[in-house]
């Protein structure tokens, strides 16, 4: 069996191209799994999967879940608030707590950047992180890339623009790593306070006109505006974020070709798209959300096959 | 106590011996004799190979936690940990709970260290409770012992409360100091905004948020035609400012920590909490222009910004871990290790020694016959390691354990008293 070079998935930094292609070929054998009437494999039978989640998160935990599932191990689910942990026992504590039950892998989604690093420097168990902070969100990259590669054959050279909240966002980052490991060209477009100063440093370019970003692009991955993220603010308001920088059909059936819409969930319909675009067949919105699960499954499994 | 120091290089230049080779016999707490080759029997003698002798250092910028976090850190355990790094001398950062803003902790301080190796000179609060709203009584505490002003790692936010320190501190002959940090701009900010905080989703502090109060307080000093220090400035502009402010003659001075001369933004690449210093490590840019401020003099002063912090308040998620790091035992390191390419050993001394000494308008020390022996032994070349038993502090915050250093602190000698740092 192939595998990775890596024994913890804590971000696209440290995956290699060959990485992320044995997860997307791995994530096509799940895709075919999961769409048979028999949906489940016993290939993570007697492995125990705890997903620890200090931010609140619906469709993530879901997905992860429902891979763990597909896949047959058994999982338990903590979930906490940050505040709670942080005025009592330590991020370490608590997890060393869960894991002297005999857990093998431990799933993470934690509001500070860097904690599945952390972690990863003081305890043993395998550490796969749903999202850490600003920091990143490396299986919603993976499997943003997937679907690019699945609706467009290939991620190499196309262009790819993310719109919206790119300061706040691990999905921006993680995306940008990935997107570009594989070689897509990616542009981050939103209002001016809301990129970081410094992302061009990271080889990406960088628009503050949506309609000259969407006529450059192939694909418009559309972030979701997190107010719970922002503690000041940094526009005006929802509506004007939304006047400048919203998707609508209007301007999808202006541009001169057939842009694909991405985005990540849960959509505030009437912010960053409209209804329309959202349901439209330009959009691979519930397909990003089918491969979550393929995707997941895949570094699931790869990861408890251990390290190259 | 007697003591021969045995062939030590002088590294002082308002000595009659400095660039010499010469044996020095200390005597009672003053250097009774200085010779070529001293002939006395029955005391001690000190001999390394490589040894150069110079004026006692003194570190601008430590915390001792005392009172309040005694477990991180006692006076006695961090004048030990600055003994063992060649420093005589400390400035007392208020940082303490709480804070030093009224003579008792400022007698409690000169009281409790009255009998040390390393004389340690605390540095009062600028405002009651640190809290940047009213001055504190900064007569009675210079009067008890405050060598100068400062609200510590809190910046003055308040400009007209700044103007008033400035002013109110000239009026009783006395410093203030501030840190550039303009909060309205650093908000919550962890390391420095650039290239790495982009790359870990760490938001940024901006070089800006230094650079906007040091221009502030530059136009307050000089408006109130009044001295200020700024402690461990960290960007390159920051420098620039400084510079131009001196040229045009107003009565200011500054200081570096080793670290940001040594470490720079990338450091923080895995998230080691060790790294996460405020002002922040910032860019190899910041570092070349911090030494060209050194060298040419806008730089006052090296300080090792000692902040010790236990494992609860560092072994945690970088987020919400504390800042800081331990730096007495390896500041003279760092400090060897980046400038001694640029600068010539007795300039970098001048900076830990000499000049931070008249900042703080204390008494110069002097290599000389009669004088007081306030001296420490080292040498510049010396490869060594710092191993986790070495250190003298109660906290082990320090990125530095097993690294490998040059330059090292041999002994050091004060008060009539002296100490072998290996």
């Amino acid at each position: 069996m192939q595998k990775l070079s890596v024994r913890h998935l804590l971000g696209i930094k440290g995956l290699t191209e060959n990485d992320i292609q044995l997860i997307f070929e791995t994530a096509d054998n799940f895709k075919s799994v999961i769409n048979r009437p028999i949906k489940k494999v016993p290939s993570l039978r007697d492995i125990t999967v705890a997903n620890l989640f200090f931010e609140n998160s619906t469709r993530t935990k879901l997905s992860f879940e429902l891979a763990e599932k597909r896949l047959s191990a058994d999982i338990i689910n903590f979930a906490a608030s940050s505040s709670s942990v942080s005025k009592g026992e330590t991020l370490i504590d608590t997890v060393n707590n869960i894991l002297a039950m005999k857990v093998d892998m431990v799933v993470m989604r934690h509001p500070y950047p860097g904690a599945a690093v952390f972690l990863s420097k003081h305890i043993q168990a395998q550490i796969i992180n749903a999202g850490d902070g600003a920091h990143e969100h490396p299986t919603q990259a993976l499997l943003d890339a997937y679907s690019i590669r699945e609706k467009l054959g290939d991620v190499r050279g196309k262009k790819v623009v993310i719109v919206g909240d790119i300061l706040h966002s691990r999905v921006a980052l993680s995306n940008i790593l990935c997107l570009q490991l594989l070689g897509a060209e990616v542009m981050v477009c939103g209002p001016t306070t809301l990129i970081p100063k410094y992302i061009h440093t990271l080889g990406v370019k960088v628009e503050h006109d949506l309609q000259k970003a969407l006529n450059w692009c192939d694909v418009a991955n559309m972030l979701r505006i997190q107010l719970e993220r922002q503690d000041i603010r940094y526009f005006p308001s929802l509506r004007e974020y939304s006047m400048m920088y919203g998707l609508n059909k209007e301007i999808l059936d202006s541009l001169d070709k057939k842009i694909v819409v991405m985005h990540p969930g849960p959509i505030n319909r009437g912010v960053e798209i409209t209804s329309d675009v959202a349901d439209s067949r330009q959009s691979i919105i519930l397909d990003q959300v089918e491969n979550g699960v393929a995707i997941r499954m895949a570094v699931l499994y790869l990861l408890a096959g251990g390290q190259n | 106590m007697k003591l021969l120091l045995k062939s030590v290089k002088v590294v002082d230049p308002n000595s009659p011996h400095h660039g010499k080779q010469v044996d020095i016999l200390v005597q009672n707490g003053t250097i009774a004799k200085i010779g070529k080759s001293i002939k006395e029997e029955g005391i001690r003698k000190l001999e390394w190979k490589g040894a150069h002798v110079s004026p006692g250092w003194l570190d601008l910028n430590v915390n001792f936690c005392d009172p309040g976090h005694e477990p991180k850190e006692d006076l006695k355990s961090g004048a030990d940990a600055a003994a063992a790094g060649g420093f005589t001398a400390v400035a007392l950062m208020p940082n303490t709970q709480p804070p030093l803003h009224s003579k008792s902790e400022i007698e409690y301080i000169r009281n409790k260290a009255q009998a040390y190796l390393v004389d340690v000179w605390p540095l009062g609060t600028i405002s009651r409770d640190k809290e940047g709203k009213d001055l504190s009584e900064m007569y009675d505490m210079k009067s008890s012992g405050a060598v100068a002003f400062t609200d510590g790692t809190q910046a003055v936010q308040d400009a007209g409360l700044m103007s008033r320190a400035l002013l109110y501190a000239k009026g009783i002959g006395s410093l203030v100091m501030n840190t550039g940090d303009d909060r309205s701009i650093s908000q919550k900010g962890k390391m420095n905004e650039g290239e790495m905080s982009t790359l870990l989703g760490v938001k940024g502090i901006p070089a800006l948020a230094e650079e906007l109060m040091i221009a502030r307080d530059i136009y307050l000093a000089e408006y109130n035609d009044a001295r200020i220090h700024f402690s461990n400035i960290s960007s390159a502009r920051s420098v620039d400012l400084i510079r131009a402010a001196k040229r045009k003659g107003l009565k200011i001075t500054c200081d570096v920590s080793v670290n940001n001369l040594y470490f720079d933004e990338s450091a923080l690449h895995d998230f080691d909490s060790n790294f996460k210093l405020r002002p922040p490590l910032r860019t190899s840019q910041d570092i070349k222009s911090l030494k060209n401020g050194l060298k040419d003099g806008t730089i006052d002063a090296i300080c090792s910004q000692h902040t010790p912090e236990d494992k609860e308040h560092k072994e945690v998620e970088f987020e919400i871990a504390a800042y800081g790091s331990i730096g007495l035992q390896t500041a003279f390191a760092l400090a060897c290790m980046s400038l001694q390419k640029s600068m010539e050993i007795e300039s970098i001394i001048s900076c830990l020694s000499q000049k931070p000494r008249a900042i703080l308008g204390l008494e110069p020390v002097s290599i000389r016959e009669g004088a007081k022996a306030n001296l420490t032994v080292f040498d510049p070349e010396k490869e060594w390691s710092l191993a986790a038993s070495d250190i003298l502090s109660k906290s082990k915050n320090t990125p530095l354990i097993g690294a490998r250093l040059n330059g090292k602190a041999l002994a050091v000698i004060n008060n009539d008293q002296y100490k072998l740092t290996s």
